[in-house]
């Protein structure tokens, strides 16, 4: 399988003057599973914001697969293969599980008998079958961000960003989370990058990471690397430690 | 394949328009042909106003004005050619000689309709919110300025008579089973799904790639297709007709019948399009009782229109999804599959 990624190059974005990201680069590639941790307000869900289209960026150039898609709309940067999650679950409330998974199916072009066959595949595989025909709006905390994951799914995208897709759940639904997420680049041939502030998770499911902070890309590289570098460890993982020491 | 719920949903739906007809047959009274015809035609009114606001979510004032475009279309197509120059003085020289039959006119009125709505909707459609509800105001009232000024071919505000009697129940009746069936078929569209997926959440329906305003676009040239053939239907009835026809009060009714209703579903057209009428039929029954009785000094007036706005706010106040719900008559427990019995107890 071919590798490709999703690339950001000087990265800026600016908020009424206000410096969210300051020249940051990143890229995922397909295959690989990509952590993005920084301490709160770091500029982590504006990166995903940016990546997705949602945010203008004031500088810097975005790629998709070589393809330059710095001014595309979200629904365009969708098409491209970019699927994402949001860090408060956006469901369809009023269509049913399986309909809210048929959405993205059907954007791809399936027809909507191929997209409810591609719904209920999906739905199976995450162990959701028997909401299908719920209302999406009557559903668990943790039920809505699996629903949300099989959503974007149901897309095919190469690249996939998720944003904080553990909140909210407990430590069973957790673990379980972690199986299926790791078990996505190499079945589905995508990219995965992963917000996420709780530290266990995310070094049981990343191979590399990348830190923010205030904006700023203050480390990158493999999990053993990042979490030994100075400025990493004072802005976030010491503060993480402590936490842990407490708990 | 449509799946079972929906056909269930048709089934029930069409048996409401067929029970209708039947009451008006048997009855064997004008007077009740005559409000089941005006009904069935509200309800294609009311079903084509569902197709975009109950998708999109999107509140729109302009429907009125295409079913008055529909309307004068079939009427300026089909006045007989001997009595153009009496209604229509001052008409062009190329539009002088066509005659069509009443339903080539009122397929053209939808036609019409429709792409009056495609060049005019477009930048309208990226518009959501109050932003969208404000232009679509203005936009009736564009119509309907345009309505009393062109002389030429609308014979300005004075009335425009002389139009073919050509829509009886039957006709109005099938139009609206046909309706019925369009309304259901574009909800369970591809574009119908992905134009609810946008109602409920605009920011995740752009993430899973949908061009909204392209969705909202095909939503609105459908309805107004339906208000033109429902326009075209009614001038065919009432023989004669002003743009005032066409304005605040005629949009205040089929929306009065969506709104108590429930805009969401095909089912809440159709329960609010019956409804009203049967109340509305009942309040004009008692209005005239009060008035030939003379039980009060004056005459009584209006009665009716205070009563529909009262019974509006009321439903929204203590029932916004409408009479029929959130979810179409065939989802209903109703009609839910009981679970076949296993044959052992424990």
């Amino acid at each position: 399988m071919t590798t490709a990624s999703l690339t950001a190059a000087d990265l800026s974005v600016e908020f009424s003057g206000l410096r969210a990201l300051d020249r940051v680069s990143i890229t995922l590639n397909t295959g690989e599973i990509l952590g993005l941790i920084g301490p709160n307000g770091s500029g982590k869900t504006t990166l995903v914001n940016a990546l997705t289209g949602h945010v203008r960026a004031l500088e810097g150039t975005i790629t998709c697969a070589g393809e330059t898609i710095t001014h595309l709309k979200p629904f365009q940067i969708a098409r491209k293969g970019v699927a994402r999650s949001f860090q408060i679950v956006r469901l369809f409330r009023n269509l049913t599980v399986l309909e809210n998974v048929e959405t993205a199916a059907i954007v791809r072009g399936a027809s909507r008998p191929a997209a409810r066959r591609r719904g209920l595949a999906l739905l199976e595989d995450l162990g959701l079958a028997a909401l299908a025909e719920e209302p999406a709006g009557a559903l668990s905390y943790g039920d809505e961000r699996r629903v949300e994951i099989a959503r974007a799914l149901a897309a095919e995208p190469r690249f996939l960003l998720l944003d904080e897709p553990a909140a909210g759940m407990n430590e069973a639904e957790g673990h379980a989370l972690v199986a299926m997420l790791s078990a996505l680049p190499a079945a589905r041939n995508l990219g995965l990058l992963v917000i996420d502030h709780h530290m266990p998770l995310i070094m049981r499911l990343c191979q590399r990471l990348h830190v923010l902070a205030s904006g700023r890309t203050i480390g990158e590289g493999d999990v053993e690397t990042v979490r030994r570098l100075p400025a990493v460890i004072e802005a976030y993982l010491g503060v993480s430690a402590v936490e842990a020491a407490d708990a | 394949m449509p799946d079972r719920r929906t056909l269930i949903t048709l089934a029930v739906l069409v048996a409401a328009v067929a029970v209708s007809v039947a009451v008006a047959e048997l009855s064997g009274v004008r007077l009740i042909d005559r409000v089941v015809t005006v009904m069935c035609i509200n309800l294609i009114l009311v079903l084509g106003l569902q197709v975009f606001m109950g998708n999109s979510g999107i509140l729109s004032f302009a429907h009125i004005g295409f079913m008055g475009i529909g309307a004068y279309t079939t009427a300026l197509f089909t006045l007989p050619l001997q009595m153009r120059g009496m209604v229509l003085p001052n008409l062009y020289d190329v539009l002088a000689t066509v005659e069509l039959s009443p339903a080539l006119g009122i397929a053209l009125g939808g036609l019409v309709a429709a792409m009056v709505a495609a060049a005019l909707s477009f930048p309208l459609m990226r518009l959501s919110d109050a932003a969208a509800v404000i232009t679509s105001f203005a936009l009736l009232v564009v119509l309907h300025t345009i309505m009393v000024h062109w002389s030429e071919v609308t014979n300005g505000p004075r009335t425009f008579f002389g139009v073919p009697e050509a829509t009886g129940l039957y006709q109005a009746a099938g139009v609206a089973v046909l309706a019925i069936v369009g309304a259901l078929a574009f909800k369970e569209s591809r574009t119908g799904v992905l134009l609810r997926a946008s109602r409920d959440d605009e920011v995740a329906a752009h993430t899973i790639g949908a061009n909204v305003p392209v969705l909202r676009w095909r939503g609105f040239v459908l309805s107004a297709f339906m208000a033109g053939v429902g326009g075209g239907l009614w001038a065919h009835f009432i023989t004669s007709f002003s743009p005032n026809a066409f304005y605040l009060k005629e949009t205040f009714v089929i929306l009065g019948m969506l709104v108590i209703g429930g805009g969401a579903t095909v089912t809440g057209a159709v329960v609010g399009t019956i409804a009203v009428t049967i109340a509305y039929e009942g309040l004009r029954a008692f209005e005239n009782m009060l008035n030939t009785e003379q039980v009060f000094d004056g005459t009584v007036v209006g009665l009716t229109e205070v009563v529909l706005a009262c019974a509006m706010i009321g439903i929204l106040v203590l029932r916004p999804e409408g009479l029929a719900g959130s979810c179409e008559i065939g989802a209903t427990a109703l009609f839910r599959r009981r679970p076949q019995p296993t044959g052992e107890r424990p």
